[in-house]
Order: structure tokens, then C-alpha cells, then sequence
């Protein structure tokens, strides 16, 4: 008796070999197919702020940065640099729109972007001795420099020192404070995302998988770290200038660990290396977070109980999980030996 | 000895072994010859265990699915199963291509982390036995082993397999990117290895000149597909083989 085996295969959709390849769309069916992932999650954010109660429009702004430096750092993570150390970025925002605002009287929407072009520069030049530095010599410089720079401030009591810059500008509506964050989460999202296909992007993504291959190509790849570091560094230093206006504050807890760490753990959970995976992971834990509060003292713990299911369950990340489901589906078919 | 029975590996939806079977005895010099995408290195993963251990790790991130069919059996034990590690305690014991050592630490080090199952006396004479064998390593006994070069990594990295007294040793292109002189010694040492510490080898190889005349048997794949199996001199006489692998 022939005993029958099988194996189970992946294969793609038929609907995503018509709509990948051929690109003549024939059918709604298949047009909804290719705009419902990018549109989707468009319409949720655009949608959510006229819905949301005003403590949860709060928690969506919170998400929203999270995702931003989350980005961030995935960025600079597919260039080969894994930094542990977003807090810096942010720090350099928020204290760099401070101290525009509170000695320069500059008005809102001029501190914003030039913090955001400054406190990325200053990211770049602060990291820049150690772009030589690889895997977890990096990360150690990355993590260390925040908590520095935040004794620094207390030390030398440089820029209010502990007690902060208070009475900094606010948004001039909260329409504006919401819609603010999320186009600017958006342009970000599906600009990194072209980015990373673009001939830049390949280069900079070739930097992390050989280097010495770049190298050999004739390509300087410090100055294209360098280039990379400038540009996580300026969305950091985004995410830092505009909490710091919707606090009106900005002190020393701009450079607090959280910012470092919560951007890496949505990271992890919603994918790497698709910054959509950043945002889905930021936009669950953030939330997740705040729901907890409810809880009580054991809340971080129910929290970091969900962070090890979540990446002991789904190592890929929840995006490339459901892109593949998407996309692939899988049968069982008979072996033919 | 050895026995493999209707293999059959599919990576994703590509099939890299096809139905193949082989078998080895006790003390015999096997070679599964075949150009590259052959699938000589799914072979060796598949008998070696890595592919077990690959194909866990590739489920748990959600990867390629690796689909596994067929027997393999050692001494007369079903060891399809098995993990790596517990093959080796079982005396089957892979050396892998592109000679893979320790380059942080000196060569006598890199033996004796090889040695790891062994005792320290049965690891101080294997040591001994491996200089004998590649006489050039002894004057490099405390180079660091990344400092060498690649003929002298080949050597290291068959004295590491030695060094855990293997029953069945499994060699992944010993001769890969070697000099003829060098390929010249390492073919000597094999034979040496065979007749001295009567071990049963199997060699994939796909440059087959140096290999034909030493071995016993030998397989021809191609595709994943056995194509022709027989003795040495049998395969070297064929007008096939001597068409793909000796350029006539």
C-alpha cells in the first residue's frame, strides 16, 4: 500500500499575481484589493480624532509620537545601527524648540520645523564619533548618551536645569494638535516606505546586510550612516518639538528612558523593517498601556507579559504576519516523488 | 551503516532532494558527487540533522516551510528525528562546507572545543593524531585560527570532526576552493583517515577528478535526482560522467 504524503504550500493569490504584475486593473474586486491597505489605515487615522473622547484623542497624539520614533527607529535599525537610545533624538527636539520658543521668541510654526532640522543635525554630530561602532557597541552609546546629557542638564542647571522651561506656546486649537501629528505620521509612514525602494534606500539597506560589499562599490558608507542618522534624528527631534508644545513644558524627563524603549518594543511587536509594523505596534501598545491603567499596581507587569506573548507567539511582527495572510494562502497537496 | 531511504526535502515550493536513496557500509568511502543546486548540502543537512533544527527555527519566524520525507537510519536506528547534537553523541558527525571555525581562538583551542565529548586523554591523543595527519598544522599550533589560510581552516576544521571520534564522518566540498596541491594533500589525508582510524566517510564533492579514485561508491545527482550510482572506476569509465565532470 502506497501511503499518500503531503505537504502543505504557500502559494500566492491569484488576485495578487493580476494586481502585482499585469497592473491593468480589470475589476473593483482587484482595485480594492491593491488601495484598501494603504487607504485603510488613512482613513482610520483621519477618522479616529472626530470620534475619539478628548482623553483618548490624548492617548491617539501619545500613540502617534510613539509610532513616529518608532519609525525612527527602524530606520536607522535597516541601515544596520541599532540604536537603544530614541531619547536622545527626542530630547534634542524638545529642548532645541524650548529654548527657541522661551529666548528666541520665535512663534510656533517656525520652532517646530527648525527643531526638527536642528535637533537632527545635533543628533548626527553627537553620534558621529562612535559611526564606526557596530551591533551592540552602538546600542551601548546610544543608551548611555540620553541618561548623560539628562545629568548634564541637571548638573550644570543648563536650560531651567530640573525644574525645565514652563510656559511655552500651546497649539492654537486641538484640531490642529491632532492633525498636526498624524499627517505628519502619515507623510512619514508612506515616505520611508518609498524611501526604502528607492536607489537611496537600497544603498542604505545594503549597508546593513555587507558593508565591505558597499564599500567596495565605491560608496562611502559613513556618510551614508551619517545622512541616515540626520534623517531618524530629525523625526525624533519632530516627535520632541511638538510634545514639548502640547506640554508647554520640556525638561529633563525629554530625555527619559521611555522614549528609548517603548519605540524599540513597538518596533518589535509590529514587524521590523516594514514601518507600517511600527506604526500597527505603536498604535496596540500605547493603547494597551493606558487601558492598563485601570489595573493598578500589577500593570506593568500584565503589560510586559503581553510584550513576551506577543514576541514569543509572533516573532515575525503582526504586519508581516497579516501581509502574508493577505497575500499568500496555503493548501494541502499530495507529494509527488 | 548508513541508510537513506526515498529522501525528500522541499524548501517553500522548490524541491531540493527527490526520492533518493543511499546507503553506506561499515568502512566503505562514499561520495555523492553532483554541480551545484544538486542538492549535495540538503543531503548533508538532512542526514547531519541541521535541517531539523533549521526547520524549527524557520516555523517559528514564520519563513520558508520546509517539508521533510523519507527515513534516514544509522546502525540499524531510526534518527530522522533526531537534533544535531544528539547524532553526534551517536557517532554521525558533519564537517561543513567552507571550513567553519572558531577565528577567535588559536588552533589547538578550536580541537579542543571539538573535543567536548570526549575525555581529556582520548582529546590529548587526537590531537596528537591530527598533527600527524596534517604534519603543516603542528608549526601553527597557537596561530589564531582566523589568521590562517583557507587550506590550513580546511585541515582545522577536519581535525575538529576528528576530534570527536566520529563512526561515520560526513565531509560538505572538503575541496572547495583549494589549491590542486592543497586538494592533493587533503584527498591523502582522507585515505589516510580511512585506513589508519577506520572510519566510514562520505564525500560530496562536484569537482570529481581528485575523488573518483579513491572512493568505493559514488552517486551522481542532479536536480535533486539520482542519476547514476556505481563504483569508482565504474563512474570514471562512463562516458556521462566524463562528459560533465571531467570536461572531455
Amino acid at each position: 500500500m502506497v501511503v499518500k504524503r503531503k505537504r502543505k504550500e504557500r502559494i500566492d493569490r491569484g488576485i495578487k499575481a493580476r494586481s502585482d504584475d499585469i497592473f491593468a486593473l480589470t475589476s473593483f474586486r482587484e482595485m480594492l484589493y491593491v488601495a484598501v491597505p494603504p487607504v485603510l489605515p488613512v482613513l482610520l487615522l483621519l477618522v479616529l480624532p472626530l470620534v475619539l473622547p478628548l482623553y483618548w484623542k490624548k492617548v491617539l497624539i501619545s500613540a502617534a509620537v510613539f509610532a513616529l520614533l518608532a519609525m525612527s527607529w527602524d530606520f536607522i535599525a535597516a541601515v544596520g545601527m541599532v540604536s537603544l537610545g530614541q531619547a536622545l533624538f527626542f530630547g534634542m527636539g524638545a529642548y532645541t524648540t524650548g529654548v527657541l520658543d522661551h529666548y528666541a521668541g520665535l512663534p510656533i510654526w517656525l520652532s517646530i520645523p527648525l527643531a526638527t532640522v536642528i535637533g537632527g543635525f545635533l543628533s548626527a554630530i553627537l553620534l558621529l564619533p562612535v559611526i564606526r561602532l557596530r551591533g551592540v557597541y552602538f546600542s551601548m552609546v546610544t543608551l548611555v548618551l540620553p541618561l548623560m546629557i539628562e545629568r548634564i542638564i541637571e548638573a550644570t542647571a543648563l536650560f531651567g536645569g530640573t525644574e525645565g522651561i514652563t510656559g511655552i506656546q500651546s497649539f492654537p486649537n486641538q484640531w490642529v494638535e491632532v492633525y498636526l501629528v498624524l499627517v505628519v505620521l502619515l507623510l512619514c509612514l508612506f515616505g520611508f516606505r518609498r524611501l526604502m525602494t528607492s536607489d537611496y534606500g537600497l544603498v542604505l539597506k545594503a549597508v546593513s546586510d555587507n558593508d565591505r560589499a558597499v564599500m567596495s562599490a565605491g560608496i562611502n558608507i559613513y556618510w551614508s550612516k551619517a545622512q541616515a542618522l540626520f534623517i531618524a534624528g530629525s523625526v525624533g527631534s519632530f516627535c520632541g518639538a511638538y510634545l514639548t508644545h502640547v506640554y508647554m513644558f520640556v525638561g529633563m524627563p525629554a530625555f527619559a528612558l521611555d522614549y528609548s524603549i517603548l519605540p524599540l518594543a513597538s518596533a518589535v511587536v509590529g514587524g521590523m523593517g516594514t514601518f507600517a509594523g511600527s506604526v500597527m505596534g505603536a498604535m496596540i501598545l500605547v493603547p494597551l498601556s493606558e487601558a492598563l491603567r485601570g489595573v493598578g499596581g500589577l500593570r506593568t507587569v500584565i503589560y510586559a507579559i503581553s510584550l513576551v506573548v506577543f514576541i514569543v507567539a509572533l516573532p515575525e511582527g503582526i504586519f508581516h504576519y497579516i501581509q502574508r495572510k493577505y497575500h499568500q494562502f496555503e493548501r494541502w497537496v499530495e507529494v509527488e516523488g | 551503516m548508513l541508510e537513506v531511504t526515498n529522501l525528500l526535502v522541499f524548501y517553500e515550493n522548490a524541491v531540493a532532494l527527490n526520492d533518493f536513496s543511499m546507503k553506506v557500509d561499515a568502512g566503505r568511502l562514499v561520495a555523492v558527487i553532483g554541480s551545484n543546486s544538486a542538492g549535495k548540502t540538503t543531503f548533508m543537512n538532512t542526514v547531519s540533522g541541521l535541517i531539523v533544527h533549521t526547520r524549527t527555527k524557520e516555523i517559528r519566524k514564520g519563513g520558508e516551510r520546509i517539508t521533510l520525507y523519507g527515513q534516514v537510519t544509522f546502525n540499524g536506528e531510526d534518527i530522522t528525528a533526531l537534533q544535531p547534537n544528539e547524532r553526534v553523541e551517536k557517532g554521525l558527525v558533519l564537517c561543513r562546507e567552507r571550513h567553519p571555525i572558531f577565528p577567535e581562538s588559536d588552533l589547538v583551542e578550536n580541537l579542543k572545543i571539538a573535543g567536548y565529548l570526549r575525555k581529556r586523554s582520548e582529546v590529548r591523543e587526537t590531537i596528537d593524531y591530527v598533527f600527524h595527519l596534517f604534519p603543516t598544522l603542528e608549526r601553527l599550533k597557537t596561530r589564531k585560527a582566523g589568521f590562517l589560510s583557507g587550506g590550513e581552516q580546511q585541515m582545522v576544521a577536519i581535525g575538529m570532526t576528528l576530534m570527536v571520534k566520529p563512526l561515520l564522518l560526513l565531509l560538505d566540498e572538503p575541496l572547495l576552493g583549494l589549491s590542486p596541491i592543497m586538494q592533493k594533500t587533503l584527498v591523502d589525508a582522507v585515505v589516510k583517515m580511512r585506513e589508519e582510524a577506520g572510519l566510514t566517510i562520505v564525500i560530496t564533492e562536484q569537482f570529481a577528478r581528485p575523488i573518483l579514485p579513491i572512493i568505493d561508491f559514488g552517486y551522481i545527482i542532479e536536480n535533486g535526482m539520482l542519476t547514476m550510482q556505481g563504483t569508482g572506476a565504474e563512474l570514471m569509465d562512463s562516458p556521462e560522467v566524463k562528459a560533465a565532470y571531467f570536461g572531455v
